[in-house]
């Protein structure tokens, strides 16, 4: 069908397209950096949901459409599908992912911290890691929403990564 | 230094199987030291698993041990007496090509080396009667690549402090003979 290009290649560009835009474009600015990011996204969604709903028919609701989106749109993009979807009924969904792809190697914090000096650089460490993590996970976000934009339901989508490798995507639709 | 526990972790999947090692080997270990060192000379792992004496302090050891591998590099491609040209000396090679050194031995030591094509030297001490470690070598940087030069959090060139990076390490080395 398309031409393919190596995994790796697109692992470093999503790398070093997180950290440009929060250390070097707006590395004061982190909230813009992250809204830039999640625009980034945004378009990455809006064509990629165009590309693979190429056959198919229109999505009878919202719950058809978001399991469009944790089957085959998560098994295009990152191989695997969503491992739990969970919905209150009432527009919110959560989508999660044990084991998801582009955080699988990441390791947050320095394995040994052996006395107070090293703990205090530890814990801004985590935090700068925390950070970057949650820069990361706007790209994502970003691919939700423009995909689910694109089939009609606008939403608002927030990444949780309370446990790496797992995360979850919670989808606010906008009634 | 202690070994971590080593849990099997669930990324087994990414990388390929590791070749076995025969025996089981014992709590001992047979690789003493591992060095990893960028083209600048920057020292970005330093492990070490049993070593019994130290002569030199941490920065000079590093230092020591980078400025002998660049000039033994450099000496035995100048003598090879198989090749009429020499290229550019001191810089890294593509595996095949030119002539590099790979390992010396001394009777109480053997002293393995890679270097790739990127310059990263990875040097593994190991005891004197383990054979050809170019393939553990390979593995080790396999290892590196999935899980520090992928690693968001990682920035090249400065030490690493990767957990998983050094968890899948220490369980693959214990797996040498």
């Amino acid at each position: 069908m398309g031409r393919e290009v190596a995994e790796s290649c697109i692992d470093g560009v999503i790398i070093e397209m997180v950290s440009a835009y929060s250390t070097r474009f707006y590395s004061s600015k982190p909230d813009v950096a992250a809204r830039r990011i999640e625009a980034i996204g945004y378009q990455v969604g809006h064509q990629l949901s165009e590309r693979y709903t190429m056959e198919r028919p229109r999505f009878a609701d919202h719950l058809e459409a978001i399991k469009f989106i944790c089957k085959d749109f998560w098994t295009e993009v990152f191989k695997k599908q969503i491992d739990n979807l969970k919905t209150n009924h009432r527009g919110t969904f959560v989508l999660q992912d044990n084991h998801f792809r582009w955080l699988t190697r990441i390791s947050l914090d320095p394995a040994v911290v052996a006395n107070t000096e090293a703990a205090s650089e530890g814990e801004s460490g985590a935090d700068s890691g925390a950070q970057m993590t949650s820069m990361l996970l706007y790209f994502p976000c970003g691919i939700i929403r423009g995909a689910l934009t694109n089939l009609g339901i606008s939403c608002a989508v927030s990444a949780d990564m309370s446990n790496l490798p797992a995360c979850s995507f919670v989808v606010r639709i906008k009634a | 230094m202690q070994f971590f526990g080593g849990s099997a972790t669930t990324e087994a999947s990414l990388l390929p199987a590791a070749p076995p090692g025969t025996g089981a080997g014992g709590p001992g270990n047979n690789a003493h030291m591992l060095y990893i060192f960028n083209r600048a000379g920057v020292c970005l792992l330093y492990r070490e698993w049993n070593r019994p004496l130290r002569t030199l302090d941490q920065q000079q050891d590093h230092k020591l041990m980078f400025g002998l591998l660049f000039s033994l590099r450099s000496f035995t491609a100048k003598i090879d007496p198989t090749v009429v040209e020499k290229g550019n000396l001191g810089v890294p090679l593509l595996p095949g090509q030119g002539c590099s050194f790979y390992s010396f031995k001394t009777n109480t030591y053997q002293l393995n080396f890679m270097e790739t094509p990127s310059g990263i030297k990875l040097i593994l001490i190991t005891h004197p009667k383990t054979g050809d470690q170019r393939e553990p070598l390979k593995h080790i940087y396999n290892l590196y690549v999935e899980y520090v030069v992928k690693n968001p959090l990682y920035v090249p060139g400065t030490p690493i402090q990767c957990d998983l990076f050094t968890k899948n390490l220490d369980q693959y080395v214990r797996t040498l003979i």
